[in-house]
């Protein structure tokens, strides 16, 4: 069977211009390790080291602005908002 | 400081909505939309159904202007097996029955939301509602215990009598306002590709269609648009997810039918995207004081299908209208509200998730399900095998001693079936409207010979003495 190669990176859009400011916090107090945030995550910006995640230091940059993260944290160790207003990813075709 | 009687946050189709029916309506509103244009920041597969004709024709009309409609009179099942193999293609074009009950048959539409999104926004606009792009609502403020508007990050206060959220799947203002965080077992997440192609070839090898892919791994979804496609699909983010959002595409994307379809349209991936969607038995509260939830943000996508821009324009509107009633009154306190709950749920919309666990726990155990869809496949595959025209086209055998065989092989495999009839197919028969499941009744009594001749009123009294569910009226 062919093996598919995609690099979704890119694959995804943004405004060049602006910043996002800070918009995904996180609280290690309440992380026990699970590792499901980076289950989730597209791009694979958050890790497990030490049991506790971690997030990329690039996540402004590469986040999709999905919410995966914290939606499934079931500690709700994970806080999300969105970039500032017209910062971000843009989606052209859909 | 300024004041409006509605705040409307987010200025995708259920935010849209509800701005243009509160300007019609008379009121003094403005919606707010994070993307420097709407569309921007979209979440969606997106087609919209036949029921778009009898709700919002004036939008159905106006579609085919949109560079990427592509019009949509069927979708397309494609069944995989276990061992990656196309094993059938069928698909829904309607019968007389769906040719007359709207006045398009079964004309839907595919258009990109980056393009419906500004149409709609433009709908608002023209009936005098204000937009503001650029502009993310961060905030809610509270008085007196309810909602009294938002704060923007830009550093506006917007004051409102009546604020309606329609910002999606993480409702800031739902989360900010205290009615709830995260959905827990309720949303799944969905990863999607947009492929560019061909559009002649689009044309002659798929046409007017959607498209589904069906096998042993999570069900996708392909939506056709003029010159390009969407392939989606997803999962609920609960404990069990046990797979990259990427790796659900790429393995639909290995099958070889995919492949030559790709080959054929000349597709290649254009973007990736990927999206909370909120996929509830029933939603959440909708309403809190000073507030309601439209959409996406209330918890509305058909818990069947996913669809949910019909439902956030749906109860955009209702929203509004709500809000528009209740000013005129000056009350708009969370007991008011309640109005906006009984309206949406005495509608269409109310009545799509009347069935909602049904048809949840029925996706939850088929298409999301990959290991269920083996089973079910394998017998869907040997049921079509009984269809007249399979009998004739099974050439192995004489065609009476085929029949006999394949008909054996289904009776074989009907136990494993058995357990998801009872639990997932069967609680669904209390749908049935009273009068189809009496005329159901009344054509079971016809074909046997002792109750014949009962007289109808005791053989109705009887069926409801053993089947208690019974909502004939009798």
């Amino acid at each position: 069977m062919e093996e598919i190669k995609l690099d979704i990176k890119k694959l995804v859009s943004r405004v060049s211009s602006g910043e996002t400011g800070d918009f995904i916090s996180f609280d290690p107090q309440n992380c026990n390790g699970c590792g499901k945030c980076a289950d989730v995550c597209s791009f694979g910006l958050w890790s497990v080291k030490d049991g506790k995640a971690k997030l990329s230091k690039r996540y402004k940059e590469l986040c999709l602005e999905c919410a995966a993260c914290w939606e499934i944290c079931a500690r709700e160790a994970i806080d999300f908002s969105y970039p500032a207003g017209g910062t971000g990813v843009v989606i052209k075709y859909g | 400081m300024e004041k409006w009687d509605v705040v409307v946050v987010g200025g995708g189709p259920g935010g849209s909505y509800a701005a243009k029916t509160a300007a019609e309506r008379g009121l003094n509103v403005v919606f707010l939309e994070r993307g420097r244009k709407p569309g921007e920041k979209n979440a969606s597969g997106c087609g919209l159904g036949q029921r778009w004709w009898r709700d919002f024709p004036e939008i159905m009309e106006e579609l085919p202007s949109l560079p990427s409609y592509r019009k949509v009179e069927m979708v397309v099942i494609n069944l995989v097996d276990e061992n990656n193999r196309l094993r059938m293609r069928s698909g829904t074009t309607g019968s007389d029955l769906c040719a007359t009950r709207w006045k398009k048959g079964m004309e839907g539409a595919s258009v990109y939301r980056s393009e419906l999104d500004p149409f709609m926004a433009n709908l608002a606009i023209k009936a005098g509602a204000e937009m503001r792009t650029s502009t993310l609502a961060n905030d809610v403020i509270m008085e007196n215990g309810r909602v009294a508007g938002v704060t923007t990050d830009n550093g506006h206060t917007l004051k409102a009598d009546v604020v309606i959220a329609a910002d999606g799947a993480m409702s800031t203002m739902a989360r900010k306002s205290g009615m709830r965080n995260r959905w827990g077992s309720g949303c799944t997440l969905v990863p999607q590709l947009d492929f560019s192609c061909n559009e002649e070839r689009l044309d002659d090898v798929i046409g007017n269609a959607e498209w589904c892919w069906f096998g042993p791994f999570y069900g996708a979804y392909q939506v056709n648009f003029r010159d390009g496609f969407h392939l989606g699909a997803g999962q609920w983010l609960r404990k069990d997810w046990d797979m990259k959002p990427l790796d659900m595409l790429k393995r639909v994307m290995e099958v070889p039918a995919f492949q030559s379809m790709m080959r054929v349209l000349e597709a290649k991936p254009r973007e990736y995207q990927a999206h909370l969607l909120p996929w509830m038995e029933s939603p959440p509260k909708t309403y809190t004081g000073g507030m309601m939830l439209v959409g996406d943000a209330a918890g509305f996508p058909c818990p069947l299908e996913g669809e949910g821009i019909w439902h956030a324009c749906i109860s955009g509107r209702i929203a509004a209208e709500t809000a528009a009633d209740l000013l005129s009154s000056g009350d708009v306190s969370e007991k008011s509200l309640q109005e906006y709950e009984r309206r949406w749920k005495s509608s269409r919309l109310g009545l799509e998730h009347q069935f909602g666990k049904e048809f949840v726990d029925l996706w939850d155990s088929s298409i999301f399900n990959p290991e269920m869809m083996k089973k079910q496949i394998q017998i869907l595959l040997e049921f079509s095998m009984l269809h007249p025209f399979s009998v004739v086209f099974d050439w192995g055998d004489a065609h009476i001693e085929a029949f006999n065989q394949h008909l054996e092989h289904f009776l074989d495999l009907l136990p494993e079936f058995e357990d998801f009839g009872r639990n997932y197919i069967a609680p669904l028969g209390e749908g049935i409207w009273p009068e189809n499941q009496r005329r159901i009744l009344l054509l079971l009594r016809e074909k046997m010979p002792v109750l014949k001749y009962m007289p109808e009123k005791s053989f109705l009294r009887l069926a409801k003495l053993i089947y208690p569910k019974l909502k004939a009226k009798i």
